[in-house]
Formats: structure tokens, C-alpha cells, sequence
């Protein structure tokens, strides 16, 4: 017994397929608690399970990774499964994060309904990610990426069954990115000869022309899992009533996790990426687009949930944007952001959950003083803050610089782009910080007092905002000991950054954004106006008001190709249907009307008929014979 | 001994079927328990014959007639794989079909039919020869007809005779070219055939066949109307077995036997292509839900006439995966649909909503049988999507490949649409039943199989690969 632990063990297969399967055991442990202590149980799954995972993935990168197959049996899939590199970090990253949503979600859900449900998806949410995070075989990544399309839907129903735009939303656009991603990888597979992915990164293929298929649906299909435009408009549509823990779990960290992993790994493993390429162009672009109309849109949000999600949209263009530049110090910076994205904008979805727990609302209107009563959330919040603003000496700053240093050396539009989005995120967190913590105390109605979170909800939010405080400090441990080896990259992006002149121009719009707030508040009347100026200034105010209504939204647009498509459909479809209901009955009875006008009973008639019949049958026989003697 | 098991799996529903009748007239009871052990001594039978196929030498009985005809029947790898699948789905059908036709008249011939058909379809899988093969045909479009006007109705029996009139049409032009080719071979015996270089204007005339009973644009019209059916009737003919005719008469003449010109292997496809984004396009509009499912049946059937013109191992596989997984999977949504359209008389999606809360077994049955048609892992339907449009990508389609992309991405949009305004959103019938408890365990079990299919996917993936190899 002992002898066949061991050998299970020693496979290097076994660890990651437990990686797949453990997950799955946790979450059915977690639904099928009942009864009054179901909340103590639920944690205690979260605690034992998340930390058997999280062992299981260290020892997987301490051990310098792994490799493994197991055959499927259908052409060209094999479960093969390796870790190394970028994939070998990202899984005790995941693990350590889905540890502390987990630990979250079973302290939120302790006293509401739908807590099972919620444990069971996310767990398999985990197995989906460590699979595709693990699988060497592009066919089984897509085969887990997709998996995690199944638990988001799920996820994004539980409690709101009778209120599901939200999660057809989140089906249709993100299932749209993994049919393109399907697309994408097939053709890749194709191209190199082999779907293997350590196979393909031996001798990398070249994203322009006939990769450039292949290239820009894998491309395509990273940004959708990872929440970049045109694959987005799900997230604020989610966040206005989605559970608190899913938005720190999904928008918040795992998914941009599995995205900016496969896009990592496209740039410098699976294509030659080479920067200023018209590939290049396409990444940068869409995460500049992503970026600045991301953040703009949660400029003007008076909804915390909502202002926080379409943060959850800017910053994947920020990771983008780096990756896209297809330089070292870019994709260095856009892993290191998407990293420390996932420490603060989980950090500030917890809070906000704490918040909403609390006052029962995250309307930032009925919001207001809550420092003095949430003490330590409000710490931990404006660690975070302070972080997506990118103040120097934060982790958010050290990424966004590599990013910038990145993006100017690939064109000033991309900097600008980038500045202005900078700009605005530090106004939004500003407004969002001021609002809720510093304006005069108010109290939601029905509320008499408000404390500050449970336990159970600020030991993750600390944890979260700690874990940022060292990412700033001691830039080092990631940039050079996690993510430099990671990706092969022996370049030192560790410490001050290098380019003072950006340093300074950085702190400049964070100062420009200072001024603007206090500027926007004496002329707004309070915090929670500080954006309108912005907002309601002539020209801008349109281009919101068209946001507002959806008409910028893609899911609108694609359903509306649809039904226009639907509609030709329709309009060929009527011809089709004419054709066998109208057509050929009328035809048929006109025909037998037409033969009946001859039935009159006239002899002489029929004679006719009958000579002319027999008149035919002799032409064709002398017709045949002539052609018979002919030759 | 053993080359009378294909005899006996197509005899056995064909006369038991004509039994069905008079046992109907001593109990419905004794009826409907013979009804369901003749579909599962087919599909028993079915089984008997895999291990000698999947050793490749299958299991065959061959009768010489008069005037170079003959007469056989051989249960290689192809014919057991279309064997299993379409009696595995039958039977659950039928057990659906015990609550579901119970308050109906001429319960006596449906059943019947039911069988008989099976019957018919055991034939036509198994029979080496094209006259058997097209009175087959020709006896499941009769059995078609008498179960789509089951209900007696004027529209049902209008109905009822187009899609008589249409397959029957396509079966008599396919006959043209099956007459060609005998007077062009001198045989009607597919294996002294196979080799033959087929001229195009034979493959024109068997291709229309093919589409019209495959329900393709332009020959389609006649499935969506075919909705006035019974849900077990519609899930039966024009899900699971029926419309797969159509692709199996394509896998064994054009890809088992006969060789075809050059231009069909990007004509058929292309074909396809626009048959997939039509009816994907009215799926998305149409209110009647059998009516969506149906049109999606005639997206998803391209998908499968896709894969197995192709020309390549990845999409032939692909698409024989597909017609098992799109087989469980739509018959698993029509009868999800016969649920509920039993319970809230209405076929209208626009007067639904909420039902999740009040038919929960039949809401999760619905989307887990959706997301295998969806082609979402960890259902079968994920593997045979991919390996089709991986068949188009060897092919050199690429173009093609990305068409069908778009028709995926309408489907998941039907399909979500037609789940939302069904199951989801505020309660519109709060005092809905769920239907009989063996109806519910039947789309549970569809609902259920269409997973476990894609977890253990090696099984039918080597048995398709296999029968590649045979071709």
C-alpha cells in the first residue's frame, strides 16, 4: 500500500492530474455540507482543499516543474500535461489567490443561500484553471478553457435564476472568444505539424502571414478570457448583482490569470513575436483601446460594484499593451501588472464586498465616512487604491512604469494612451475613496450602526493588501526571482526604474489627477461629483450618453449582425417555403386542371390524342434506329 | 451460427413490430414492454456483432438472387456504430413515450411505427446492397409519415405528407442514380463495387437524396414543420436516427465504397456551410421551441455532412463522433422540449419563462444536453466539433473552417437565448408539473450519457477511428 503511494506519488503525472481532480473532490465536499455548521464546513474545505492545492503547485515549481501524458484515444488529443516557465509560477500564484477567495466566499456565503452551488463551481473553477494552466496539448487547454466557460455561467446564475442577462452575456461574448480561440489553435496546430506546445516552442512560428490566422484567434481568444475589449461588456452587467465573492474570484483574478498566461505564452513561445509587426499593432491596440475607454467608462460610475468592474476591464489593457509590444521589459511588465492585478483589484473587491455586507449597498450616494467605522477595510482599500493608481513606490507603480517604458518605445500614441488612462484611474479611485470613506458619515436606511467586516472577510482582504505592500517594497522577489527566470528573460527590470524622465511625467498626471479631484469637488459640491465636470463637458457628454444606452456595447452589436443575419435568413427561408407549400401543390393541381379540360368525353378528341402519342413513340424509335445505322 | 446476428437485429424489430398491434389489443402494458425489448434486442444484437467488427471481421450473411442480385447484410464497424447509437436512443425514447403517448389514440400504430422503424434503420445500416438500401429508405420515410400526422390534425397531416413527399422525391432521383450505376456495373452489391470511380452526374442524383433526407438547404423545409409531430416522434426521426440517414448513406457510398470526382470534396462542404449559417440564422428567430431545435438539427447536420466530406481522418472521425454525440444530445433537448410543451401547452418560447424552478431536473437535463450541441468540454459534442473543423483546417479549407466558427458561435447564441426564455427569467406558469417521473429519467439519462460520452470518449473515438481504416 504504502509501496503504491509512493510510486503514485513519484509520477510526475499523478500531482497534476490531482491538480485537475482534487478541486472537483473539495467543491462536492463543500456542496453537500448541510446543516447548521454547513458555514464552518465550507471553510474548512476551502482551508484543507486550497492548501492541498497550493502545496501540490508549489511543489510542482520548487521541483522545476513537470511533464506527463495520458492518451485520450481520439485523434491528436492526448491529456498532455507539462509545467515549466511561465505555467510553473502561475500555478502556485492561482492556488495562493483561489485560497483566499475561496476563504472569502465560504465567510460570505456563511448566512446566505446559494453558498453550495457557488463552492462547487469555484472549485471546479480551479481544477479547469490548473488544467488549462498545466495542458502541454493546445487541444486539452482548450478543453479546460472552455470548462471554465460552463462554471462561469453557472456561477453567474446561482441566486438569479429570474435576472440572467448577465450570464447569457458572459455565454454568448465569452463563448464567442473560445470558438475563435478553437479556430486559432487548430490552425496553429495545423501550421506546426504538431499541438504540442513545448513541440511549437522549439521552433517557433511566424505570426505573419499564414500564422497570422492562428496567431491573432489564439490572440482573440486570450483577450476574451481575460476580459479585454470587445469580449468585456459581460463584467459590468455582472457586477451590478452577481455575488461579491464571484467578482473577486473571476473579473478580479483567475480569469485574467488563464488570459494573460495564454497571451504570454503566445508572444514568446508559440509565435516569433517581433515588436513593431503589424501583430504587434493589433495586440497594443486593442489593449490601449481597452485601457483608456475601460477606465473612462468607470470614471463616471456612482456604483462601487460597477466602477470596479470596468476597472477590472482598463487594467487587462495595460497587460496587454506590455505584452503587445513584444519587448522584454513589456511582457516582464504586463505578467508583473497582471500579477499585481489580481493582489489589488481582489483586495478592492473584497473590501467592497465587506462594505456591502455591512451597509447592505454599494451605492456610493448612500455611502459615506465609513473609515472611521471599517477601519481596517479602509486601510486595506487604500493600499490597493493607492496601488491601481500606481503612486511611486507601490507595486502597481513598478509594473505601469515598465509598461510605459515599454509602450513609448513602441509609439507615443500607446504612451499618451496610457498616461491618460493613468490620469483617469487615479481620479476614479479618488472619487471612489472619497466618496465612500471620507465624505460626512451616512448610513443606508434601515441601518443603525455599521462595524467593521468579519473576520473571515478582512483576513483576506489584509493578506491581499499586504501581499501588495511587498510586491512595492521589495520588487525583486517578483520581478527577478518569480517572473525573470519564468520567462527566460535576463534582463533586470528590478528596482528603481530606470527612466527618471517617466517617473517624473507618472507623477505629474498622478498630481494633474489630484488637482482635478479637488477642482471637480468644489465645483461638483462633495466627492461623488468630482468626475462630473469631466463627465458632463460639452462633446464628452454624448459620448457617454451612447455608452450609457449600449450602443457601444459589442454584445449589442453582435446580436444585432445576428438578427439582421436572422432576418436575410428569414426573408430566404420564405422563398424556400413558397416554393414546396405554394409552388409545387399549384403546380401539380394546375397541371391535373389543365388534363381535365380534356376529359370532355369527345371521341374524336381522344383519337387525336392517341394517334399523336403513337405518332411520338414511332419518332423516337426511327430517331434511335437512325442513329444506330449512322456511324 | 454468428453471421445471422445482423439478420436477426434487423428481423426481429421488423416483425416484432407487425406484433405491436394485436399485443396492443390484449394490454397496452404487454404492448409497450415488447415495443421496448425489440429496440433493445436490437440494440443487444448490435453489441453481439462489435467484438467480431472490431477485430475487422465482421459479421455478414450474403444471399445470391436472380438476375446479379443479391441479398446481404454485414455488421462492420460502421453499420454497429450507426446500430448502437441510433437503438441506444430509441429505447430511451420509447421509455419516454410511455408517459408521454399514453392519453393519445392510435397508440397501437405508433408504437409500431416506432419499431418498425428501428427496423428499417437496422436494415439500412447493415445492408450491403443499394435496392435493399433504398426500400429501407423508402419504409422509413413511410413510418415518418404516419408518425409526424400522428395527431391526425389537418396542418399535422399536411405536414406529414410534405416530408412524405420531399424525402420520397429526393429517395426516387437517388433511385435514378442507383439505376444508373447498375446499368453502368451490372451489380447492385456495394462491396463488388467499391473502387468504382462514380461519373458526377451519379453523385448529383444520390446527393439529393442524401440532403433531402438529411434535412440540407434547400431540401430542409420539410423538418422545422415536421414539429407538429409528438416530441418523442420529432426527437426520434428528426434528431436521432432518421436525419442520419442521410450522412450515413454519404459515409458508406461516397466515403466506403465508391470514389468520387475531385470538385465534391469542396462542394459538399461549401453546401454544408451554407445549410449550417441558414438555419442557424432562423433558429435564432423562430418563437416555436421544437421549431428552434429543428433548425438547429439542420445547422448541426451540416456540421456532420462537413466533417465526413472532408477527405480527412480527423473530420470523417469528427463526424461520426458527431452524429452520436448530436443523437443523444438533440434528442435529449426534444424531449426536454416534449416536457415541457406537455406540461404549459404551449410551443410559443415568448409565453415561457422561469420553468427552471419548476422543472428543475428537465432545466439542467436541457443545458447540459445544450452544452454538448454547443460543443462545451467536458461533452462529447466538444470533441467532434473540433475534430471536424481540424478535418476542414487538413483539408486546406480555412475559410470554410471559420465559416462553421461563426455558425458555432450562432449556435451557442440560440441555444443560450432559447435556455433564457425557457427556464430563466420571472415565473410564467407557477403551477407547472414536471412530467412523468420516466420521462424525466429519460432525459436525465440523455442528459447524462451526452457527458459521460465526452469522459470516456476513447471508446466510440477508436470504433470511428477503426471504421476509417476499413474505408
Amino acid at each position: 500500500m504504502f509501496k503504491t503511494i509512493c510510486a503514485l506519488l513519484g509520477d510526475p503525472v499523478n500531482p497534476m492530474i490531482s491538480m485537475c481532480a482534487l478541486p472537483v473532490a473539495g467543491g462536492v465536499l463543500a456542496c453537500l455540507s448541510r446543516g447548521r455548521s454547513r458555514g464552518a464546513l465550507r471553510m474548512a474545505v476551502a482551508l484543507l482543499f486550497g492548501a492541498a492545492n497550493l502545496v501540490f503547485a508549489l511543489s510542482l515549481y520548487l521541483g522545476g516543474g513537470a511533464s506527463g501524458a495520458l492518451a485520450l484515444g481520439v485523434q491528436g488529443l492526448e491529456l498532455r500535461l507539462a509545467v515549466s516557465g511561465i505555467a510553473a509560477l502561475m500555478l502556485p500564484f492561482a492556488g495562493l489567490l483561489f485560497l483566499i477567495v475561496a476563504v472569502y466566499a465560504a465567510s460570505w456565503f456563511h448566512k446566505r443561500e446559494g453558498g453550495g452551488a457557488y463552492m462547487l463551481l469555484l472549485f471546479i473553477s480551479l481544477g479547469m484553471l490548473n488544467g488549462a494552466l498545466m495542458a502541454d496539448n493546445l487541444g486539452v487547454l482548450l478543453f479546460f478553457w472552455e470548462g471554465l466557460l460552463c462554471t462561469l455561467f453557472g456561477l453567474l446564475l446561482i441566486g438569479r435564476r429570474e435576472n440572467s442577462k448577465a450570464a447569457v452575456k458572459a455565454l454568448a461574448l465569452s463563448g464567442t472568444a473560445d470558438l475563435i480561440l478553437m479556430l486559432g489553435i487548430l490552425a496553429t496546430a495545423r501550421l506546426a505539424g504538431s499541438a504540442s506546445m513545448s513541440e511549437i516552442a522549439a521552433r517557433p512560428l511566424s505570426a505573419d502571414g499564414p500564422g497570422a490566422l492562428g496567431c491573432a484567434c489564439m490572440l482573440l481568444g486570450a483577450m476574451g478570457k481575460a476580459g479585454a475589449m470587445p469580449f468585456h461588456s459581460w463584467i459590468p452587467e455582472a457586477a451590478s448583482d452577481a455575488p461579491a465573492p464571484f467578482l473577486a474570484a473571476f473579473p478580479g483574478s483567475l480569469e485574467k490569470i488563464a488570459g494573460i498566461y495564454l497571451a504570454t505564452r503566445i508572444v514568446t513561445d508559440l509565435y516569433e513575436f517581433a515588436p513593431g509587426s503589424p501583430m504587434s499593432l493589433f495586440v497594443m491596440v486593442a489593449g490601449a483601446v481597452t485601457l483608456f475607454f475601460g477606465v473612462a467608462m468607470a470614471l463616471i460610475q456612482k456604483d462601487m460594484r460597477r466602477l470596479l468592474s470596468y476597472h477590472a476591464i482598463s487594467q487587462v489593457g495595460y497587460m496587454l499593451l506590455g505584452i503587445g509590444t513584444g519587448l522584454p521589459v513589456g511582457i516582464a511588465g504586463g505578467v508583473f501588472h497582471m500579477m499585481n492585478n489580481a493582489l489589488y483589484k481582489t483586495g478592492l473587491f473584497v473590501a467592497a464586498g465587506a462594505i456591502e455586507d455591512q451597509t447592505g449597498t454599494t451605492d456610493l450616494h448612500k455611502l459615506g465616512g465609513l473609515r472611521r467605522a471599517m477601519p481596517v477595510t479602509a486601510a486595506c482599500f487604500f493600499v490597493c487604491a493607492l496601488s491601481i493608481a500606481g503612486v511611486p513606490g507601490t507595486n502597481g507603480f513598478f509594473s505601469k512604469e515598465l509598461i510605459f517604458d515599454a509602450a513609448l518605445e513602441s509609439g507615443t500614441i500607446f504612451y499618451v494612451a496610457a498616461l491618460a488612462g493613468a490620469f483617469m484611474t487615479a481620479a476614479s479611485f479618488l472619487k471612489l475613496g472619497g466618496a465612500a470613506f471620507f465624505s460626512e458619515a451616512r448610513l443606508p436606511q434601515g441601518r443603525r450602526n455599521i462595524r467593521e467586516a468579519r473576520l473571515g472577510i478582512l483576513i483576506p482582504a489584509v493578506l491581499l493588501a499586504a501581499l501588495c505592500v511587498l510586491f512595492g517594497a521589495y520588487n525583486a522577489l517578483p520581478l527577478q526571482t518569480l517572473i525573470g527566470p519564468a520567462l527566460g528573460d535576463a534582463h533586470i527590470h528590478a528596482g528603481w526604474p530606470e527612466n527618471g524622465t517617466l517617473v517624473l511625467l507618472s507623477s505629474a498626471v498622478l498630481l494633474l489627477a489630484l488637482a482635478d479631484h479637488v477642482y471637480g469637488r468644489k465645483k461638483g459640491g462633495g466627492a461623488l461629483a468630482a468626475a462630473d465636470h469631466i463627465h458632463y463637458a460639452p462633446g464628452i457628454k454624448q459620448a457617454y450618453a451612447l455608452a450609457e444606452r449600449g450602443l457601444l456595447d459589442p454584445y449589442n452589436w453582435l446580436m444585432a449582425a445576428a438578427n439582421g443575419f436572422s432576418a436575410a435568413c428569414a426573408w430566404i427561408e420564405g422563398g424556400v417555403t413558397w416554393f414546396y407549400d405554394k409552388a409545387v401543390p399549384g403546380l401539380v393541381t394546375g397541371t391535373g386542371q389543365t388534363l381535365r379540360r380534356f376529359w370532355n368525353g369527345s371521341v374524336s378528341r381522344y383519337l387525336i390524342i392517341a394517334v399523336a402519342g403513337v405518332a411520338c413513340i414511332c419518332l423516337i424509335f426511327l430517331l434511335a434506329a437512325l442513329g444506330e445505322v449512322a456511324p | 451460427m454468428n453471421g445471422w446476428i445482423p439478420v436477426l437485429c434487423v428481423l426481429v424489430p421488423l416483425l416484432g413490430a407487425c406484433a405491436l398491434p394485436f399485443a396492443g389489443k390484449r394490454s397496452p402494458k404487454i404492448r409497450n414492454a415488447l415495443a421496448l425489448a425489440l429496440v433493445a434486442a436490437a440494440f443487444a444484437f448490435s453489441l453481439a456483432s462489435l467484438p467480431a467488427a472490431l477485430a475487422g471481421e465482421p459479421l455478414a450473411v450474403r444471399v445470391k438472387l436472380p438476375l446479379g442480385l443479391s441479398f446481404g447484410l454485414v455488421a462492420d464497424a460502421l453499420a454497429v456504430f450507426m446500430a448502437l447509437t441510433s437503438s441506444l436512443v430509441a429505447a430511451v425514447i420509447v421509455i419516454y413515450s410511455f408517459g408521454y403517448v399514453r392519453e393519445y389514440d392510435n397508440q397501437n400504430e405508433y408504437y409500431m411505427m416506432v419499431v418498425l422503424f428501428i427496423g428499417a434503420m437496422m436494415g439500412l445500416v447493415h445492408t450491403t446492397n443499394l435496392i435493399f438500401l433504398y426500400m429501407f429508405w423508402e419504409l422509413s420515410a413511410v413510418c415518418c409519415w404516419r408518425l409526424i400526422g400522428f395527431y391526425r390534425e389537418e396542418i399535422a397531416v399536411a405536414r406529414a405528407n410534405k416530408a412524405y413527399f420531399v424525402t420520397v422525391a429526393g429517395a426516387l432521383v437517388m433511385l435514378a442514380g442507383f439505376l444508373g450505376i447498375y446499368a453502368q456495373t451490372g451489380t447492385f452489391d456495394l462491396e463488388a463495387m467499391k473502387g468504382f470511380p462514380l461519373p458526377a452526374w451519379a453523385v448529383v442524383l444520390i446527393l439529393f437524396g442524401i440532403l433531402s433526407k438529411s434535412a440540407t438547404f434547400p431540401l430542409h423545409s420539410w423538418l422545422p414543420d415536421a414539429g407538429v409531430a409528438p416530441s418523442p416522434v420529432t426527437s426520434l426521426l428528426h434528431a436521432a436516427v432518421l436525419v442520419k440517414i442521410g450522412v450515413f448513406a454519404y459515409a458508406r457510398l461516397f466515403v466506403g465504397t465508391f470514389v468520387i470526382p475531385e470538385i465534391f470534396a469542396l462542394a459538399v462542404p461549401v453546401i454544408a456551410a451554407l445549410s449550417a449559417l441558414l438555419s442557424a440564422g432562423l433558429a435564432l428567430r423562430a418563437n416555436d421551441i421544437k421549431r428552434v431545435i429543428a433548425y438547429s438539427t439542420v445547422s448541426q447536420l451540416a456540421f456532420i455532412l462537413l466533417g465526413i466530406s472532408s477527405g480527412t481522418e480527423e473530420g470523417f472521425v469528427g463526424g461520426l463522433l458527431y452524429i452520436l454525440a448530436h443523437a443523444v444530445a438533440k434528442g435529449g433537448l426534444f424531449l426536454c422540449a416534449g416536457i415541457v410543451e406537455h406540461s404549459v401547452h404551449t410551443k410559443d418560447i415568448t409565453k415561457m419563462g422561469g420553468l427552471a424552478k419548476r422543472f428543475p431536473l428537465t432545466a439542467i437535463a436541457f443545458a447540459l444536453c445544450a452544452a454538448s450541441v454547443m460543443g462545451i468540454p467536458p461533452f462529447s459534442g466538444f470533441f467532434a466539433k473540433y475534430l471536424v473543423i481540424d478535418g476542414m483546417l487538413a483539408a486546406g479549407h480555412p475559410l470554410l473552417a471559420a465559416v462553421f466558427i461563426i455558425g458555432a458561435v450562432m449556435t451557442v447564441l440560440y441555444l443560450a437565448r432559447l435556455f433564457a426564455k425557457v427556464f430563466l427569467g420571472p415565473p410564467a406558469f407557477p403551477d407547472a408539473k414536471e412530467g412523468t417521473s420516466g420521462m424525466v429519467a429519460s432525459v436525465v439519462a440523455l442528459a447524462a450519457l451526452a457527458l459521460l460520452l465526452g469522459l470516456a470518449i476513447n471508446l466510440p473515438g477508436s470504433l470511428a477511428a477503426l471504421i476509417w481504416e476499413a474505408m
